[in-house]
């Protein structure tokens, strides 16, 4: 009997009774980062400033786009640790194709839309890649996708020679990280976008009901007729995407093209759909966990910020609420029986 | 050769002429109870296993026949009631006691490491060793010695997952017979076995019985029980029925108390009516060599069953029709037209559906609601999906409407999958049947692990199809189930057609001696 | 009589067909590379080059040895680079305080270095293993946290500066030192792979782990304690990796925060990968991932020598490591089609 069944079968028998130690279980998070934030406060005012408040929920916009991405994938039973590497190819790419576009005397929209579309393409690529080597071929996603993180790290840092490119047209800054929509900054915005569409496709179509069925029982999906490698690959494309688009709203940001972007993303994205209650062993989660998550690590890490917490001890703070985190969904699950 | 398990001399030597019955017996069961996922698979059951005594455990599948052993074995421990082993109250049990105190199990689904070696596996867990190193020169003797007296043929140093499924059987009754037992627990263990092997296994029964040893036997087939049971215990839905002497009791009585009424009250009467060639194979193998040159046909209107033992082939042709079985050569015909390469996916658009034996691993997403499981094999219809976009209401009302008719108990489709019993579960499968249009209809073991009351529900399900239609294929291992529901029956035998039955032919006695018959042509060849 | 004889002829040709089936193509390809490379630049075996590519090959070796019985036990350790730096760090920081406190005392303060340093590996090893086995959460998780929290304790020790004042002895006598021509690191690796080759084929605990990831459920059936078997790979896979940062700190003469790291844990995993470890567990033999780890370290000298740019080279090991795996499978799914 897996816990799964068992946790399914004990919600049945004690429903009544388990509902509120269910719902308080669920809260955890949400409860953590008040505590956190209050806490924080105590120390700092200017974390409570509308000046602060604005960034966290910026920096926790690219975050959480991430690790959108990430449970996408997550929920197939799948990873990708070549998230971060993708990201840095992208920027890369991205930067190279408009500077080199605009060296040629194109008009600023056309350079735009070169930046764009290498971007997606470079992104739609690596997916690509990951999904055909998943799916055809059957490797491990772990294993495949952090032999795409190699590629994509000797990609970005041969493109960039390592140094960051320049070059990048201050429209594209303009409008991908100073732009707003009805007065909310793009990052925020795009991120809200892309979660309502992204939550409206796990919910309301094929392709999103098919993910989590798959997450939760592959020999079942196959049995059952649905395209199962089809739609990992178009599983990890969808990932890669999601970080393409990422990687050029940061790229925005920094306003040149940056071999190193991604650095740690992978990593962190997937902490991030971890500890809002993404479970590894698929189907399970959303695009409110990897929000939640996104968000928690954020607060945390602006927070030990502005209280100057020593980043070295950041890091070792950020391991010990990783494994926490997987260990309460543990603790969640078995609360269950 | 001489062997410490077989040649030792009994524990305690018994005087025979000594009343058994006044005598404690080896294991003794007390008031067990399990349950899972919100079933109960053991209520309240006793069972008393007596040194020298070949026990046989009998009732259908999902009777509790394997949770009971399972228990026995220290897989996991019950949930109510008591243990003695040998006089001894026995609590927090596992596997590592039950082998300390001499219990030793032989399962269906091996307890082999696949990719270790024989030898390897014989040893695993009370390894021959000297301060943590490995003497791999001793256990290589004594495998091989072991090997040697219980006559297998039987190569101690080949990896597991090259082995033949009859080869890994051989492997895993060694493992079980290596070391000091007491009590042996065989569950179906000729399943995979030729006549050949099961002579060695009989007499080595008989062998181990003679050393006092206990056996728990579990078996459907009247033949060994016949052969080789003191007593059987007859189990139903989880419950002690009732154990009687083996010499005493008739099969027809066994058979009574196992299914709780007279057997052709079981099944209902089919009007099978034979007409248009639905299905039709042609000198199909598979790249596995499961299935080798077999051609059969199935017409729409009437039930064609497939007999045969475990690992003879039959599930892997259906699931070779299905297209989850990859095949090397031969044609499959639908509805007269060829079908080449067959997957699922093209399968349904074709109207070919498939129940798997294992809902489990195959059928459904546990966790994911009744709604969503039922609706599994739809989302390719515009009815569905328009676009890609679910259609949610459409889909509620036609899966709780389905639902309704097949008369699922409590009628809620938004729980989990996982929440329902067996039965319930075989219905969200059938369920499917329902969703979209379907001429071909391939049940694989359909009875498993329901109880009696759902099966009926199952073979009047059945019973529609056909008198609507429909080509219906049942695969299975229960024998009086196929002879019952099928017009025409083909007897599989090692990936082969043995016989094709019709009418008055259909009897056990015809399937049993078609395997015989099939090793005779064997043996001429 | 005869029939033994019959038998005896096929069995040794399976025996040579499953003897390269294990091994693979992987030596042939490391020949290959070395004969192609001889002929192409006599630099390549000069030396100084061997010197060079044995002392990386080695320590890459231990630690992808380390990492091959985690994923031969059905796990992954991504804490092995952070554990590399923690050790060089909290060794040389252990050899100044000691030698800070009993000056010359030199047996004495090389001894508690290293002490100090294998300590906090197996530490490592231990809340690995405890998390996963005990607390049942996910290997690749846990030893994620691990990392992130190992780097973390590293650099806050340094503040992100090499350690120095380690004695004479432990740097020039020991990790710049070479015996029969070879440096001590090529000894410690070759030493240290015959422990594992032994413990994984003739020890109990080796047994053991193959069982535990090739069938859980058999082998808690057959009575294998699976928890202290599973703490076990991790603290071998920690302790290895330990091991690997004194030797780098003797060899630099320094102990730095900045040693080890991710690329040494990806290159620790695509080792093993590359050289059999099936990531599905069960499966892998260590003597094949030091071949596979000489094999990626002549590699990238390889690519070195012959003026590839550096930045292209992790593309190479990508694609080596996603092919070996795919061949990998599909030849198992030709096994099972037969």
């Amino acid at each position: 009997m897996s816990d799964l069944e068992l946790s399914v079968a004990a919600q049945e028998t004690g429903r009544e009774k388990l509902l509120p130690a269910r719902w308080l279980w669920s809260a955890i998070l949400p409860i953590a980062m008040v505590v956190l934030v209050l806490g924080f406060a105590s120390f700092d005012r200017g974390v409570l400033s509308s000046a602060n408040l604005l960034n966290v929920a910026q920096q926790t916009s690219y975050l959480a786009l991430f690790a959108m991405a990430q449970t996408v994938v997550i929920l197939t039973r799948g990873l990708d640790l070549a998230l971060g590497p993708t990201v840095s190819m992208v920027s890369v790419g991205t930067a190279l194709a408009m500077a080199g576009a605009a060296a040629t005397g194109h008009d600023p929209s056309a350079v735009l839309l070169a930046g764009l579309a290498v971007g997606f393409s470079l992104g739609v690529a690596c997916g690509l890649f990951n999904g055909v080597v998943i799916a055809m071929f059957k490797v491990n996603p772990f294993v495949a996708t952090l032999g795409s993180y190699n590629v994509a790290i000797g990609v970005a840092t041969t493109l960039s020679s390592g140094r960051p490119v320049q070059g990048v047209p201050t429209l594209f800054s303009q409008i991908f990280y100073g732009g707003s929509v009805f007065g909310i900054p793009a990052a925020i915005a795009v991120t809200v976008a892309v979660g309502i569409v992204l939550h409206l496709v796990l919910a309301r179509t094929v392709f999103g009901r098919s993910l989590y069925i798959i997450g939760t029982n592959p020999r079942a999906a196959a049995v059952a007729g649905l395209p199962v490698k089809r739609i990992l690959i178009t599983t990890y494309v969808l990932c890669s995407a999601l970080a393409a688009l990422g990687a050029i709203m940061m790229t925005a940001r920094t306003g040149s093209g940056e071999p190193n972007l991604g650095g740690a993303l992978s990593l962190q994205a997937i902490a991030g759909a971890v500890i809002g209650g993404t479970s590894l062993a698929g189907g399970r989660g959303g695009v409110g966990t990897a929000v939640l998550g996104a968000l928690f690590i954020t607060i945390l890490s602006n927070g030990m910020n502005l209280t100057r917490v020593d980043g070295y001890v950041q890091m070792v703070v950020l391991g010990a609420i990783v494994i926490i985190g997987v260990l309460l969904d543990r603790l969640r699950l078995e609360r269950r029986l | 050769m001489h062997l410490p398990p077989l040649n030792r001399p009994p524990e305690k030597p018994m005087d025979t002429d000594i009343d058994p019955q006044l005598v404690p017996p080896l294991l003794r069961l007390r008031g067990i109870s399990k349950r899972f996922s919100g079933v109960r698979a053991l209520d309240r059951v006793d069972l008393d296993v007596r040194a020298g005594e070949l026990h046989v455990l009998f009732g259908e599948n999902g009777a509790g026949k394997s949770t009971l052993i399972n228990l026995v074995s220290g897989t996991f421990p019950p949930d109510e009631g008591t243990f003695h082993f040998a006089g001894d109250a026995i609590h927090n049990f596992t596997p590592q006691r039950a082998r300390a105190i001499g219990i030793s199990p032989v399962f269906q689904e091996f307890s082999l490491v696949p990719s270790l070696t024989v030898e390897e596996n014989l040893f695993l867990g009370r390894e021959v060793a000297r301060s943590g190193v490995l003497r791999s020169g001793q256990m290589r003797k004594r495998a091989r010695a072991l090997i040697d007296e219980l006559g297998f043929d039987l190569d101690p140093s080949r990896r597991v997952d090259d082995l033949s499924r009859a080869h890994q059987q051989m492997a895993e009754i060694a493992k079980a017979l290596l070391g000091k037992i007491r009590l042996l627990i065989l569950d179906e263990p000729t399943a995979s076995l030729t006549e050949r092997e099961t002579g060695r296994l009989f007499e080595l029964i008989a062998r181990l019985k003679s050393q006092n040893v206990g056996l728990i036997y579990v078996s459907h087939r009247m033949r060994e029980i016949r052969a080789l049971a003191d007593r059987v215990t007859v189990l139903r839905d989880g419950r002690h029925i009732r154990t009687l002497d083996a010499a005493t009791s008739t099969d027809g009585e066994l058979v009574e108390l196992m299914t709780g009424r007279k057997i052709d009250l079981l099944f209902p009467t089919i009007a099978h009516e034979p007409d248009k060639l639905m299905v039709d194979i042609e000198n199909l193998t598979l790249t596995d060599g499961s299935v080798c040159d077999v051609s059969l046909h199935a017409r729409a209107g009437e039930i064609t069953g497939i007999a045969g033992l475990v690992g003879c082939g039959k599930s892997e042709l259906i699931r070779a029709i299905y297209g989850i079985e990859p095949t090397a050569s031969g044609t499959i015909r639908i509805d007269g037209a060829p079908y080449e390469s067959p997957a699922p996916r093209r399968s349904l658009k074709r109207g070919i559906a498939y129940f798997p034996a294992n809902r489990i691993a195959e059928g459904l997403a546990l966790s994911r609601s009744i709604r969503e499981n039922a609706s599994m094999t739809v989302l390719d219809l515009p009815a569905f999906a328009r676009f890609g976009i679910l259609r949610q209401a459409v889909e509620r009302t036609r899966i709780a409407g389905i639902m309704a008719q097949l008369q699922l108990r409590p009628p809620n489709i938004e729980r989990p999958a996982g929440a329902l019993s067996g039965g319930n579960r075989q219905k969200v499968m059938l369920g499917r049947a329902l969703t979209r249009e379907l001429t071909v209809f391939l049940f694989d073991e359909p009875s498993v692990g329901i109880d009696v009351g759902a099966k009926l529900e199952v073979y009047e399900f059945m019973k529609r199809l056909v008198e609507a239609g429909a080509a219906v294929i049942v695969v299975s291992s229960e024998l009086p189930e196929v002879l019952a529901l099928s017009n025409r029956l083909y007897v599989m035998h090692h990936g082969r057609i043995a016989a094709e039955l019709t009418g008055a032919e259909k009897t056990e006695q015809n399937v049993l001696s078609s395997f015989f018959r099939d090793h005779l042509t064997a043996e001429v060849a | 009589m005869s029939t033994g004889l019959i038998a005896a002829e096929p069995r040794s040709a399976t025996d040579l067909r499953s003897i390269a089936g294990e091994i693979g193509f992987l030596p042939a390809l490391l020949v290959l590379l070395v004969a192609g490379m001889s002929a192409v630049d006599p630099q390549f075996y000069g030396t100084v080059n061997i010197l060079n590519i044995l002392r990386n090959a080695s320590l890459l070796a231990i630690v992808a040895s380390g990492q091959a019985l985690v994923i031969v036990a059905g796990g992954f350790d991504l804490s092995v680079g952070a554990v590399v730096a923690l050790a060089s760090v909290v060794t040389a920081k252990t050899m100044a305080t000691t030698a800070a406190a009993f000056p010359g005392n030199t047996a004495l303060i090389i001894a508690s270095g290293v002490a100090a340093g294998l300590g906090c590996g197996i530490l490592v090893g231990l809340v690995n293993g405890f998390c996963v086995a005990k607390l049942k959460v996910s290997g690749f998780v846990v030893t994620l946290g691990t990392m992130s929290a190992t780097a973390g304790v590293g650099l806050m020790i340094t503040s992100g500066i090499p350690v120095y004042g380690m004695p004479d002895n432990f740097v020039k006598g020991f990790g710049r030192a070479q015996a029969f021509g070879l440096p001590t690191a090529v000894h410690v690796a070759i030493a240290a792979i015959l422990v594992m080759v032994f413990a994984q084929r003739r020890t109990l605990f080796g047994r053991y782990i193959y069982a535990i990831g090739g069938n859980v459920d058999a082998a808690v059936m057959s009575g294998v304690s699976i928890q202290r078997h599973i703490v076990g790979t991790y603290v071998v896979s920690s302790l290895l990796a330990a091991l690997t940062g004194i030797l780098l700190t003797a060899q630099v003469g320094s102990g730095q925060a900045s040693f080890g790291g991710d690329r040494m844990m990806l290159q620790s995993i695509a080792a093993a990968v590359i050289g059999g470890v099936s990531p599905r567990g069960g499966v892998g033999r260590v003597e094949i991932v030091a071949i596979s780890a000489l094999f990626l370290t002549i590699l990238g000298n390889a690519l070195n020598l012959l003026h590839v740019d550096s930045r292209l080279q992790p593309i190479f090991l990508g694609v080596i490591m996603v092919a070996a795996v795919a061949l990998d499978e599909l030849s198992r799914r030709r096994k099972s089609g037969v």
